[in-house]
């Protein structure tokens, strides 16, 4: 009876998603189209001047390297900050029996 | 401490002669990556994920203690602020004009060839073998120390 429950609720959760996911008559997630463009004019900037002005062909490469380069260095200092906090919290304490 | 048969932290001899095997292809992989960063997709964050995942397939298959012969705390941790050092250095290359200015790709002596080929995008190769080499030894020193220093007892 339980097991049956699931599976039940299981397909209902899927039949709604699929109803959402179609772009006919499901959720729309922002305009579509031209209305688009006018709208999301960063995303198509990136598209068409990406290869100019940066070089790369690899455009995610262009955005996270140039375009958003400040962000890269919080990464990285991100991952220092991880393995300073690993060896902190991890290295055997003075305290610790042996 | 009481020791089972094999209370070493390594495992047995397949996964040992499949790791010996399978981590050289996933290093060269993951140098493919990093090298066409600016290419295909992928990067140097990916790439230097790529070549940890190999050196803690290594740590895993061949434990704590074959892994401590070779891993050079001081090596890596040089090699981890030369790659930081050469990501803002690289990244300063261009201040006449500004902060992350891609002034090898616009006028510099070099990698400013066609867009597509490797020695093209300005110092997007240089940052992505940067990045690439800072994840590569970040990652296998945040994984060596965690297994060194662990606090669980066995």
């Amino acid at each position: 009876m339980k097991r049956t429950l699931a599976y039940l609720s299981l397909f209902f959760i899927l039949g709604v998603l699929l109803y959402i996911a179609n772009p006919n008559y499901g959720l729309v997630f922002g305009p579509g189209g031209k209305e688009w463009l006018s709208l999301r004019y960063t995303d198509n900037y990136y598209i068409t001047h990406g290869l100019k002005e940066v070089g790369g062909m690899n455009i995610v490469t262009d955005i996270v390297f140039d375009y958003r380069g400040y962000d890269t260095i919080g990464e990285a200092t991100v991952l220092f900050t991880a393995i300073a906090g690993a060896i902190a919290l991890l290295r055997p304490w003075r305290g610790d029996e042996s | 401490m009481t020791c089972r048969p094999r209370c070493g932290s390594d495992m047995g001899l397949i996964v040992k002669t499949s790791a010996r095997a399978i981590i050289p292809l996933i290093g060269i992989f993951g140098a493919y990556i990093v090298m066409h960063g600016h290419l295909t997709p992928g990067g140097g964050f990916q790439g230097g994920a790529t070549i940890a995942g190999a050196g803690i397939l290594f740590l895993v298959s061949f434990g704590l203690d074959e892994m401590k012969k070779h891993y050079n705390k001081s090596l890596y941790s040089a090699l981890e602020g030369i790659g930081g050092l050469v990501f803002l250095g690289a990244a300063m290359l261009g201040m006449g004009v500004a902060f992350f200015y891609n002034i090898l790709w616009h006028n510099g002596p070099f990698f400013n060839g066609k867009p597509g080929t490797l020695l093209s995008a300005g110092f997007l190769p240089i940052m992505n073998l940067a990045v690439g080499l800072k994840v590569f030894t970040g990652l296998i020193s945040a994984l060596t120390a965690i297994a060194l220093y662990r606090r669980w007892k066995s």
